[in-house]
């Protein structure tokens, strides 16, 4: 291409040259948790005690990971139920392979490991070389995955090994190790995403399949890694669970099923696949954990957190489909103009 | 005569004006105008169309010929002028009033239905009155032989050739009777015998009286079946004559020469330049035996009336589709996978397949060349965005940044971000699919220019483009595609637009392609692709099954086993008949398990032990009003509020969880034992229960083959687009379907109390993943259109007896999972490979 840098264009485009827009979904998310920090602080200070904080921020952490896998499959317009039994699996397998004995985690980490690129491998190459729908796959999946599960654990709780005790319960600098797992795996995330030519493919795959196949990209090598890196992720999530629990049960992915889906729409991702929001992701993780903290300690019981989250979902999904409306109309209008296209 | 009858550019003079020698105007358009997006698609219309005349409209691509039936058809509001009928003006037009009036339409691209049978399509499509007193297949039978059509009335409309359905899209609109008859491109797909039969149909009509308004661009068809034509372009009528007194010529001169406004860049230099690229007899899919060469410096056009193979031929020649024959680049034979890495294809739908909306300008231009710009996987933001800037500049693309939504930019300069993605990639081959549609002028011209430097630095350039002045300004050489072969190779000062034009438009290749042709679906085909053949399947997996349950434990198949299988079914099943119409609407309803077990909450409150019959009823009915609120708002928010299926239903599934532990946070509230009795009553070992379950899901399988309301339901699921486009209420349909879900879940609720027998609030929520795996089972789709009432009650059975034979045969847990499991992917694959085919189009 010519150069033609002496063409007056800096007037019809000035550049930003520094950071892009703050994401609408990220403020969102943080000033709903700023808002809810206050309303702890002034209706509900026990919330925010050291003690509180320290039995709840574990479980955030755990969330937040868990949202993060979840967040990688949506981005390829996915839905991943077998995360309950990934989560489960990896449990059961971190506490019953060893059984009590610290010198055999190792083998049993790297068993969960296989497991969970087993599992995503799986998951990945019915929907995107079956095309089976992600839900039923995962469904499917998800039940095999549980046969896993009872055939290592059959059903009953173990207590957990002592090293990993320490190393998921412990705390670094004053900080639960949990969160520390939590804000690597952040960064991680966020890192290959957003800074890596993978990352920034498969972003642009979740986006848009057809066009990333028309420029010639691998689309369905980046969604099979999609629903394998989310098994790994599972995995880790598996191990800080049982390492934070004492006597972990063989169910213990699938709370975290419904609440994973839902901070991963709060933090703006959107279900229909695309860019994802790593960071909002995770702050609603806390936020959601923080919202029942809160509900807990003003005496409110268990039904009416769930009412409080469905309702913070359903406005939440709102705020990002209020700018649905306009965009979907230009995405339809070409269908009428046939001829004029 | 050739006065008086053609005004061109006069646009104030009604084009029949001193012609009165046909019947009396029928329909007239005064002014008609109409904006997509600021840009005019229609500037002041005005045409007469009589009675009893055959008025064929003709112009380009893009004159604006469909939008003006969609506006006479009610499909589109005008923006302003008016539609006047036998002389009363209609204020605004709708389908139902155009339907009313007597317009019938037949569209370009068929509203057929993939999913429906061809006797389905004609009963939903058309209204009950023509179907009334007589047997309807043998309605439906005459209703194929007005365009000849020889096909069984259960073939399935996927099973049809793109020339079948446009066969059966005629003789739809032909079975009205109508008094205005719209065809848009009738004969794009059809042969000449099918041709023929049409001609015959429209010169029938037209005698007893209707108006036949037939758009081609085919002038030779306008010589046969035509008395008057109007000539549109750039959404001006260009002037309106009588067939038989305007010459050939004359109508070219007015198609034709239409203002381009841009200016092209100098062609490459005559000469013998170096051939850089060699096509030779390629082949694919709807285009055969093409080649061409591309000399250095040269720009190739690709020319021919949309839709004869030319976007085919730019994929595959980009190798994203597959072809036979031999590309040499460079003196290089390519293989197609070389092809896909070193071409750079611009996609003609920039929507659909060249921005990816939601991220921004940068990213959108440098995602081909991304590894350009990393070390070591690490992508360079500096590098990156120089690149960017720097081919920005080049290319004069006016963004206000370069982090803005690649949505917030004029059409021309998104088109400009594609070429700059292209250009980033430095790629050896430029494949150009209609690379300035919907581009305003100024960009067009910075279009030109960009592909002629690209050319011109030695890298070939294929353009692919329905507008033929485009053509002329732009290629040193252009091929002119008809019905997937080259017609004509047009060079030098020959390529001009009247010679594209005149061989695109002229050309009477009817060579039927090979291909596509399919082999006549088979009765035993028809009968494998029902959608409730997995019945048979299913019946014979639960007969199998149990009988080696029994084989193995001969108690398996008591009396006490038997009934309870059955009970747990029934309520199982009747959750899946529920979630099997959101299914069917291409939707999902993940709430039905916590509604379910919000029911059962619900009644332990009214019907236990001591009360009156008066708050037994009060409780159904509130279990009946909460299903339907529960539905009803399911439906809004994804209709109106544009939630998706999935994030609809889940808030609704933890709201409703948290409902039910609101009303009780522990099991309580024993439900009366008269109740319960009633429920679990039985008729020897079989449940009453499961009679109902077996009674309504035979009864909705019934309701979703023969009566409006499931063809309705199956149409909007299946292809929601050609469901509006013949008169569906889609909205409604879903709102209604969503709301019959959760009735049925309510029925299943009962069967649920009468097993839990107890209010507990944990109840009921794995219901929701395990109606979705008896629906699965049962054969019904994920995708919508297609799916069977009948399935979904035996997949109910078989996922209950599995998980009981599991218990029975003293397996473990992991067993019952595992089975579980298995049996969904199993029958998800075998579904979708038995479906497969025409579903996997992109590959």
């Amino acid at each position: 291409m010519a150069a033609r840098a002496d063409q007056p264009l800096q007037e019809t485009r000035q550049r930003r040259r520094h950071g892009a827009p703050l994401a609408r979904g990220f403020l969102t998310v943080l000033a709903a948790t700023l808002a809810l920090l206050v309303l702890c602080r002034i209706l509900a200070p026990s919330s925010l005690t050291a003690g509180a904080l320290a039995g709840s921020l574990p479980f955030a952490a755990v969330l937040a990971i868990v949202g993060l896998a979840q967040m990688l499959v949506v981005q390829q317009g996915g839905f991943d139920l077998s995360l309950a039994g990934g989560v489960s699996l990896a449990v059961v397998i971190a506490t019953h392979v060893p059984a009590g004995d610290s010198a055999e985690l190792p083998r049993a980490v790297l068993l969960a490991l296989a497991c969970s690129v087993a599992a995503g491998v799986l998951n990945g190459v019915l929907v995107s070389v079956l095309r089976l729908n992600a839900i039923v796959a995962t469904i499917g999946v998800n039940a095999l995955i549980y046969g896993g599960v009872f055939a290592v654990s059959g059903g009953v709780p173990r207590t957990t090994t002592p090293l990993l005790a320490a190393i998921a319960g412990g705390e670094t600098l004053g900080v639960g190790n949990a969160l520390w797992f939590a804000l690597a795996i952040l960064i991680l995330v966020a890192l290959i995403l957003k800074k890596t030519v993978i990352g920034r493919r498969f972003e642009a795959i979740g986006a848009n399949p057809l066009a990333a196949r028309a420029i010639g990209l691998a689309v369905r090598r980046h969604q099979i890694t999609a629903y394998v890196a989310a098994q790994g992720l599972y995995v880790v999530a598996g191990l800080l669970i049982a390492g934070i629990t004492k006597e972990p049960t063989a169910f213990q992915g699938d709370p975290l099923l419904l609440p994973s889906v839902a901070v991963v729409v709060l933090g703006g991702t959107s279900l229909l696949g695309g860019r994802g929001f790593p960071v909002s992701t995770v702050i609603a993780a806390f936020f959601l954990t923080q919202l029942s903290q809160f509900a807990l300690a003003i005496g409110v019981p268990y039904s009416a957190q769930t009412i409080i989250q469905a309702f913070a979902l359903g406005l939440g999904i709102a705020v990002y489909s209020l700018r649905l409306p306009k965009g979907i109309k230009k995405l339809i209008k070409p269908l009428n103009t046939e001829e004029r296209r | 005569m050739w006065d008086a009858a053609v005004a061109v550019g006069d646009r104030n003079r009604d084009v029949d004006d001193g012609c009165g020698c046909d019947g009396p105007v029928l329909l007239r358009l005064t002014g008609v105008t109409k904006f997509y997006s600021g840009v005019p698609a229609l500037a002041e219309v005005d045409v007469a169309f009589r009675a009893g005349e055959v008025h064929a409209i003709l112009g380009e691509n893009g004159a604006g010929k469909s939008t003006l039936m969609n506006i006479i058809a009610g499909a589109l509001p005008p923006d302003r002028g008016e539609i006047a009928f036998a002389g009363r003006r209609v204020p605004a037009m709708t389908p139902e009033s155009a339907a009313a009036l007597g317009i019938a339409i037949s569209y370009q691209h068929p509203a057929v239905l993939d999913d429906l049978s061809v006797f389905e399509n004609l009963r939903v499509a058309l209204p009950a009155r023509l179907f009334a007193g007589r047997p309807a297949r043998a309605v439906a039978r005459d209703i194929l032989g007005i365009m000849g059509l020889d096909m069984p009335l259960d073939a399935r409309g996927e099973t049809l050739t793109v020339a079948q359905k446009q066969r059966l899209e005629i003789a739809k609109a032909l079975a009205l009777q109508p008094k205005v008859l719209i065809l848009d491109e009738p004969t794009a797909s059809l042969d000449q015998d099918a041709t023929d039969i049409l001609f015959r149909r429209i010169r029938e009509v037209s005698r007893s009286g209707t108006l036949v308004i037939y758009i081609t661009h085919r002038m030779a068809e306008l010589r046969q079946i035509a008395h008057r034509v109007t000539v549109l372009r750039d959404g001006r009528v260009q002037g309106g004559a009588r067939v038989d007194a305007v010459s050939d010529h004359d109508l070219l001169a007015m198609i034709v020469g239409r203002a381009l406004g841009a200016t092209f860049p100098p062609k490459a230099p005559p000469g013998a330049a170096a051939t850089v690229l060699a096509v030779q007899g390629l082949s694919g899919r709807r285009f055969h035996d093409v080649s061409f060469a591309v000399a250095r410096g040269e720009i190739l056009g690709i020319a021919g009336v949309a839709g004869n193979g030319q976007s085919e031929l730019m994929r595959a020649l980009a190798g994203r589709q597959p072809a036979g024959g031999t590309m040499i680049l460079d003196g290089q034979a390519l293989r197609p996978r070389d092809l896909a890495r070193r071409a750079a294809f611009m996609p003609s739908d920039r929507h659909a397949e060249g921005v990816a909306a939601g991220l921004s300008v940068r990213e959108n231009a440098s995602l081909a060349a991304l590894a350009k710009f990393a070390t070591g996987g690490l992508v360079s933001r500096r590098r990156e965005r120089d690149a960017v800037d720097a081919v920005f500049d080049a290319l004069a693309v006016k963004t206000p940044s370069l982090e803005a939504p690649v949505l917030a930019l004029s059409g021309g300069n998104q088109q400009k971000v594609v070429l700059a993605r292209a250009l980033l990639a430095a790629p050896a081959l430029i494949v150009a699919d209609e690379p300035t549609q919907g581009v305003d002028v100024g960009a067009r011209a910075e279009i030109y220019r960009i592909l002629r430097e690209a050319a011109a630095q030695g890298t070939p350039v294929i353009v692919n483009s329905s507008d033929a002045a485009e053509l002329e300004g732009l290629c040193d050489t252009v091929v002119v595609l008809s019905r997937g072969q080259v017609v004509a190779t047009l060079t030098g000062a020959e390529v001009a637009e009247a010679r594209i034009v005149a061989a695109a438009v002229g050309a009477e290749t009817r060579v039927a392609l090979g291909a596509p042709r399919a082999a006549p679906a088979s009765r035993l085909r028809h009968l494998v692709q029902a959608d409730n053949a997995p019945a048979v399947p299913l019946a014979l997996v639960i007969i199998g099954l149990a009988l080696y349950g029994y084989g193995q434990n001969s108690n398996y198949l008591s009396a006490f086993n038997l009934a309870n299988i059955l009970a747990l079914a029934a309520a199982l099943g009747f959750i899946a008949l529920g979630q099997t119409i959101p299914l069917l609407l291409a939707g999902i309803d993940l709430s039905v398990g916590p509604l379910a077990g919000l029911l059962v909450v619900i009644a332990s409150f009214f019907v236990t032990e001591g009360q009156g019959v008066a708050a037994m009823a009060a409780g159904f009915a509130l279990m009946a009003t909460t299903a339907l609120a529960v539905g009803a708002i399911n439906g809004l928010l994804i209709r109106f509020a544009r939630f998706t299926p999935i994030a609809a239903t889940l808030a609704m599934y933890i709201g409703l969880q948290g409902c039910s532990f609101l009303l009780r946070d522990g099991p309580g509230g024993y439900i009366a034992a008269d109740v319960v009795a009633v429920i679990n009553a039985q008729i020897g070992p079989v449940p009453v229960a499961f009679l109902a379950l077996a009674a309504v899901a035979v009864l909705g399988e019934i309701a979703l083959r023969k009566t409006r309301a499931g063809w309705w339901i199956r149409a909007s699921g299946g292809d929601e687009d050609a469901a509006r486009r013949i008169g569906l209420p889609v909205a409604r349909i879903l709102v209604l379907g969503y709301i019959g879900a959760s009735l049925l879940v309510a029925i299943g609720a009962i069967m649920l109390m009468a097993q839990i027998g107890v209010g507990d609030p944990r109840q009921g929520i794995n219901y929701t993943l395990s109606s979705i795996t008896a629906v699965v089972l049962g054969g019904t789709s994920l995708q919508g259109g297609r799916g069977s009432f009948l399935g979904t009650m035996l997949g109910a059975l078989l996922l209950t007896e599995v998980l009981n034979i599991v218990a029975f045969l003293g397996l473990t847990q992991t067993y019952q999972y595992v089975f579980q499991g298995a049996l969904i992917l199993i029958a998800a694959v075998v579904y979708a490979a038995i479906r497969g085919r025409g579903a996997d189009r992109e590959g």
